[in-house]
C-alpha cells in the first residue's frame, strides 16, 4: 500500500550517504578542473564580412531597440529576426561564457574590453561597413576598442533618476532622491551591482570605481537603508514606470522618452542627472566568437547605423546615438528635456564604470549579492 | 445526526474554495480576449492576442518545442518507467531496494536542485544547451512518475494470467507482451499523458537547461512576465491551459475507454483494483 | 520466473538514472567544495569556504525566511485544504470524482501562468486593487504585491492541490463506521472530529505537509514574480549564483544545505510512513 515500505531501513540509508560520500570523494580527484564551458571558438582570427549567413539572433536590454528596425531588416533582407532579453551584463557575460550563441549583443563598453580579452568577440573590417563614416570620429579608437574592430557604437548614456512629479516632490537633484519618503515602496534600484553600488559610492564622496573594502562596506549600509524605501531591484525601468508600478526609479537619460511614448500624461515624467556624480557610459554592438550568422549581425550594425534608422531608433527609445541621423533626433529631443542631455565631450571625460581587477569585481558582485539578500 | 449531514457551512465554504481557485484562471482566460491592451478593463471581445501569438515566430517555435519536447519526454518516459515498475515489483536482486529508493528521489528533489544538476552535468559533458537537453532532462524527472503510477497497478496484477500463458507454450518474453503489457495499459497511457501535461507545463527544469534559439514556452512567459504583463501572456496561458487539461482529461478518461468502470482519478493516485 | 529477466527491466531505467541524475547530483554536490578563478570559471576544489559563506550571518537569514515562508504556505494550506477534502470525502458521493478533478484541473494551468494571474489581480491597478476602490474601502491603491503576504499568497494557491490529495486519499480509506462509532462515543461534531478524524487523517496531513513545504522552500518563481526586496528566497538566492553573481560554487553550496535540510523532512516522513504501514498490517 505504501510505496515506502521497507526501503528506507536504516541501513539503507547509511549505504546510500556511504555510496554519495564515495562519489563525491572520487569527484575531488577533480580538484582543480574548471566546469567545462563550450564555446566554440573556430572563428577567431577570421575578418566577418557583411553579408547574410542566416536568421539573426539578437541579445539585448528589454525595450532597448524599435521593433520597426528589426521588422524591417527582416523584411529588407529575407531573414527571420528574433530578440533575447538580458536583465544585466553579467548575466549576459555568464550565459556567453556558457556556450550559448547569440549573434549580436550589446555589451557596455568595459564589457567589450573584457569579452575581448578573454577572445569572446568576433573581428570585422569597419571599413566595409557603408555607414561607418557616419559615426563620431570619437569611436574610431575608443578605449576599450583600439582600433574600433570588434565593437561598434550603439548608444551613449547617463543614469539618473527617473520620477513622476505628479506623485513625488522634494526633488534635490541628489542621489539621495532616491530615499525621497514619496516614493516609498515605490522605488527601485536598478538590479545591476555596478549602478547600484555606484551610485552608494557617489552618495559617500567615493571614487565610482573605487575597489577600497572599507569604501564599498559603508557603500553597502547606504544601500541597505535606501532598501527601505524600496519596492525592488529592477533594470525594467520602463515598463515599470509605465504600470506605475515605480513612481522613483534610478534609470537611464533614454528611459525616460520611452515612457513618455507609451503613457497618457508624459508630462509627469521626470529626468535628473545628480550633482555628486552622473554615470556616463556607452553600449556598443559586438558579434560573439560562436555567432551562427555573423555576417548577417554585421549587416544589421550597419541597418542601425543608417541614418533613417538611426533616427527612428532614437525617437523610439530615447537615447543618444553617435551617428548621422541618430545625432539630429537626439538633440531635438534634448531640447525638450535638457536634462537627458549628453555630450560627447562629457563622454571623453565622464565617469565610466571600469572594474578591471577581477578580485575587485568579485567584491563588488558579492556585496551586491549580500544587499539584495539582506 | 441531521445537521452533520447537511453541512451548510462546509457546503459554502468549499464553494468560495473552488471560486478561489478557479477565479485567477478564468480571469486570465477571460482577458485573453480583451479588445483592448488592458488586463483591469474587459471592453469587448477580440481574438487579436491570439493572433499576436501565432504570428510572432518565436512564440510559434516555443509552442512547437514544447509540443514536441512533451511528446517525447512522454514516449522515453513511459518506456523507461514502465520497465522500472516492472523490475521494481517483479525482481527480487538485492539492489532493487536502492533502485526504489533511487526512483523516488527525484520526486521529492526540489527543482531548482533538479534543474541545477542538469545544468551541471550538461556543462561538465559538454553539451550545448539546447532542445535536446531540455527533453533529457525531463525524461529523467519523468521516470518516476511513471514508475509510481504503473507500479501502483502492477501490484495489483498477479502473475497467474503470465503463468498460464507459459503453461500454454509461451515464452517469457511473450508473456510479458501479450499479457502483462496490455493488463498495464490504461496505466501507462494515463501515465504518459500525465507526464507530457507536466512536462508541458514545466518551467523551472526547462530554464536551467534550455539553450537559446528556441526556448520552450514557459521560459518565453517568464521572459514576457518580466519584462511586464499583457493580454497576449494570457492568450498564451489560455492556449497552453487547453492543451494540458486535454492531456489530463484524456488521462482521466482513458481508463473508461478501455471498458473498465474504474475512474481514472483512481488509477493516477494508485487506488487498487476497480 | 528467473531473476535475471525481471533484472534486465530494471537495468535501463537504472543507468539513466544514475548518468543523469545520482552523479549530476554527486557532482553539486563536489562543485559546492569549488571556488571561482579569476576568469570567473568556477573550479572543483576542496574548500568549505561556500558553506562558511551560507551560514554567514548576511545569508542566513535568507534561509530561514525561505522555511518560514514555506511553513507558513503548509499551514495556510492545511488550513484551507483540509476542509475541502473533508467535504469531497464524506459528502462528495457521487460527484466525488468529478469533485476531485475539478480541484486538479487549475493545477494544470502553467504554475507560472497561475501566479502571473496574481500578479494581474494583485497589482496596483489590478482587479483587486480597482475593486477596493470601487467599493470605497480605500482611496489610494494598497499594495498588495511585492509583500511576503503576496509571496505566500502564490506560494498557497501555487501548492494546495499537494495538500487537498493526501488528505483526501486518507480520509476516503477511513471507515464511516468509526466516524459514527465516535460520533456515539463523543455525541458531539467537534470532539469526533478532534478524537476520530483528525488522528485517522495524520499520515495524510504529514504528506501533504511535506508535499507542500519541500517545493516551497526551493521556489524561486513566487519571490520573484509578487515579492520586494525583502522576500528573497533561498530559491532567488541560488538562482541568482548561477544567472547573474556568477559564483557557480557557492550556488551548489547552498543547493546542498538547502537538500541537507529539506532531506532531514523528508526521511523523517518515510520514516513515520512505513512506521504506519507496518503498523496497519
Amino acid at each position: 500500500m505504501s510505496l515506502v515500505d521497507e526501503s528506507f531501513s536504516r541501513r539503507r540509508l547509511l549505504q546510500a550517504g556511504a555510496g554519495t560520500a564515495l562519489a563525491a570523494y572520487g569527484l575531488g580527484g577533480l580538484a582543480g578542473c574548471t566546469v567545462s564551458r563550450s564555446v566554440d571558438r573556430s572563428a577567431e582570427g577570421k575578418i566577418i564580412v557583411p553579408e547574410i549567413d542566416g536568421d539573426l539572433l539578437i541579445y539585448n536590454w528589454a525595450q532597448y531597440m524599435d521593433p520597426a528596425i528589426k521588422k524591417g531588416f527582416a523584411e529588407h533582407y529575407g531573414v527571420e529576426v528574433n530578440e533575447v532579453n538580458y536583465d544585466n551584463l553579467e548575466a549576459m557575460v555568464i550565459k556567453l561564457r556558457s556556450g550559448a550563441q547569440y549573434d549580436l549583443i550589446f555589451p557596455s563598453s568595459e564589457y567589450v574590453f573584457r569579452l575581448r580579452n578573454e577572445g569572446l568577440l568576433a573581428q570585422f573590417d569597419r571599413s566595409l561597413l557603408r555607414n561607418s563614416d557616419n559615426v563620431a570620429p570619437f569611436y574610431d579608437s575608443p578605449w576599450y576598442d583600439p582600433d574600433s574592430e570588434f565593437s561598434m557604437p550603439y548608444a551613449y548614456y547617463t543614469t539618473g533618476i527617473a520620477w513622476r512629479d505628479d506623485e513625488v516632490t522634494g526633488m534635490t537633484g541628489s542621489w539621495n532622491d532616491l530615499s525621497n519618503p514619496d516614493g516609498a515602496g515605490r522605488m527601485f534600484i536598478l538590479d545591476d551591482f555596478q549602478e547600484a553600488i555606484g551610485e552608494a559610492n557617489l552618495i559617500n564622496g567615493f571614487d565610482l570605481n573605487t575597489t577600497d573594502p572599507d569604501e564599498i562596506e559603508t557603500s553597502k549600509e547606504t544601500l541597505l537603508d535606501q532598501k527601505e524605501n524600496a519596492r525592488g531591484f529592477s533594470t525594467n525601468s520602463v515598463q515599470n514606470l509605465v504600470n506605475g508600478t515605480a513612481v522613483l526609479h534610478q534609470a537611464w537619460n533614454g528611459d525616460i522618452v520611452n515612457v513618455r511614448n507609451q503613457v497618457d500624461n508624459p508630462e509627469n515624467y521626470r529626468y535628473e542627472t545628480c550633482t555628486e556624480g552622473v554615470p556616463v557610459g556607452t553600449d556598443a554592438m559586438s558579434i560573439p566568437i560562436n555567432a551562427r550568422s555573423p555576417g548577417t549581425a554585421l549587416l544589421f550594425m550597419d541597418w542601425i547605423l543608417t541614418p533613417d534608422n538611426a533616427f527612428k531608433n532614437v525617437n523610439w527609445n530615447g537615447y543618444p546615438q553617435p551617428c548621422e541621423g541618430g545625432k539630429q533626433a537626439f538633440a531635438k529631443l534634448a531640447k525638450d528635456e535638457p536634462s537627458i542631455n549628453v555630450d560627447l565631450d562629457e563622454l571623453a571625460n565622464g565617469e565610466e564604470y571600469r572594474l578591471d581587477d577581477p578580485e575587485a569585481r568579485q567584491l563588488w558582485t558579492e556585496t551586491f549579492t549580500e544587499v539584495k539578500a539582506g | 445526526m441531521s445537521a452533520f449531514d447537511r453541512p451548510r457551512f462546509l457546503r459554502v465554504y468549499v464553494a468560495f474554495a473552488y471560486l478561489f481557485l478557479f477565479a485567477p484562471i478564468l480571469v486570465v482566460v477571460l482577458f485573453s480576449f480583451n479588445s483592448i491592451k488592458s488586463l483591469q478593463n474587459f471592453e469587448g471581445f477580440s481574438l487579436r492576442w491570439y493572433e499576436e501569438f501565432l504570428d510572432d515566430p518565436t512564440l510559434r517555435e516555443s509552442l512547437f518545442a514544447s509540443l514536441e519536447i512533451a511528446v517525447l519526454t512522454m514516449v522515453a518516459g513511459t518506456v523507461l518507467g514502465t520497465m522500472l515498475a516492472i523490475g521494481l515489483v517483479r525482481s527480487r536482486a538485492r539492489w532493487s531496494g536502492s533502485a526504489n529508493v533511487l526512483m523516488l528521489i527525484p520526486l521529492v528533489v526540489p527543482e531548482i536542485v533538479a534543474g541545477i544538476s542538469a545544468l551541471l552535468i550538461f556543462s561538465q559533458i559538454g553539451i550545448q544547451l539546447s532542445i535536446l537537453t531540455v527533453i533529457l532532462a525531463h525524461i529523467t524527472f519523468s521516470i518516476s512518475y511513471v514508475a509510481i503510477v504503473v507500479r501502483a497497478r502492477l501490484a495489483t496484477m498477479g502473475t497467474e494470467a503470465e503463468e498460464a500463458a507459459m503453461d500454454l507454450g509461451a515464452t517469457r518474453w511473450q508473456a510479458v507482451r501479450m499479457v502483462l503489457l496490455p493488463g498495464l495499459w490504461p496505466a501507462i497511457v494515463a501515465a504518459g499523458l500525465l507526464v507530457f501535461a507536466l512536462s508541458f507545463d514545466d518551467f523551472v527544469l526547462s530554464f536551467f537547461t534550455t539553450g537559446e534559439d528556441v526556448q520552450p514556452l514557459p521560459v518565453r512567459i517568464w521572459s514576457a512576465i518580466r519584462f511586464g504583463i499583457s493580454p497576449t501572456i494570457n492568450a498564451i496561458g489560455t492556449l497552453m491551459m487547453v492543451v494540458s487539461i486535454t492531456a489530463i482529461g484524456l488521462a482521466l478518461l482513458i481508463p473508461r475507454l478501455f471498458g473498465r468502470r474504474e475512474s481514472g482519478v483512481k488509477v493516477l493516485t494508485g487506488q487498487e483494483g476497480g | 520466473m528467473s531473476e535475471g529477466f525481471w533484472n534486465r527491466f530494471l537495468v535501463p531505467p537504472a543507468v539513466w538514472l544514475l548518468v543523469l541524475f545520482a552523479f549530476p547530483i554527486c557532482l553539486v554536490l563536489a562543485l559546492s567544495f569549488g571556488y571561482v578563478d579569476d576568469l570567473g570559471r568556477a573550479v572543483y576544489a576542496t574548500d568549505l569556504d561556500n558553506y562558511a559563506d551560507a551560514f554567514d550571518p548576511t545569508y542566513l537569514p535568507v534561509m530561514v525566511r525561505s522555511v518560514l515562508y514555506a511553513v507558513a504556505t503548509a499551514v495556510l494550506c492545511l488550513l484551507i485544504g483540509y476542509p475541502i477534502a473533508y467535504f469531497i470525502a464524506r459528502f462528495g458521493g457521487r460527484y466525488r470524482y468529478a469533485l476531485i478533478a475539478a480541484l486538479v484541473l487549475p493545477f494544470f494551468v502553467n504554475y507560472l501562468v497561475r501566479t502571473y494571474a496574481w500578479v494581474a489581480l494583485l497589482s496596483d491597478e489590478g482587479l483587486v486593487n480597482n475593486a477596493l476602490i470601487d467599493v470605497g474601502i480605500t482611496n489610494d491603491p494598497i499594495q498588495i504585491i511585492n509583500t511576503p503576504w503576496a509571496v505566500i499568497g502564490g506560494l498557497t494557491y501555487g501548492y494546495l492541490v499537494f495538500m487537498i490529495l493526501p488528505i483526501y486519499a486518507s480520509l476516503e480509506r477511513m471507515d464511516p463506521a468509526v466516524i459514527e462509532a465516535g460520533k456515539d462515543l463523543y455525541g458531539n461534531r467537534l470532539q469526533t472530529f478532534l478524537h476520530v478524524t483528525l488522528p485517522q487523517t495524520r499520515q495524510g496531513i504529514l504528506a501533504g505537509s511535506v508535499l507542500v513545504f519541500l517545493p516551497a522552500v526551493g521556489d524561486f518563481v513566487a519571490a520573484q514574480l509578487l515579492g520586494g526586496p525583502d522576500t528573497y528566497m533561498v530559491g532567488n538566492l541560488i538562482q541568482d549564483q548561477f544567472f547573474a553573481g556568477n559564483n557557480w560554487p557557492f550556488g551548489a553550496a547552498l543547493t546542498v544545505v538547502m537538500m541537507l535540510f529539506l532531506s532531514i523532512f523528508m526521511f523523517g516522513y518515510l520514516r513515520s510512513a512505513a512506521r504506519e504501514s507496518r503498523a496497519a498490517l
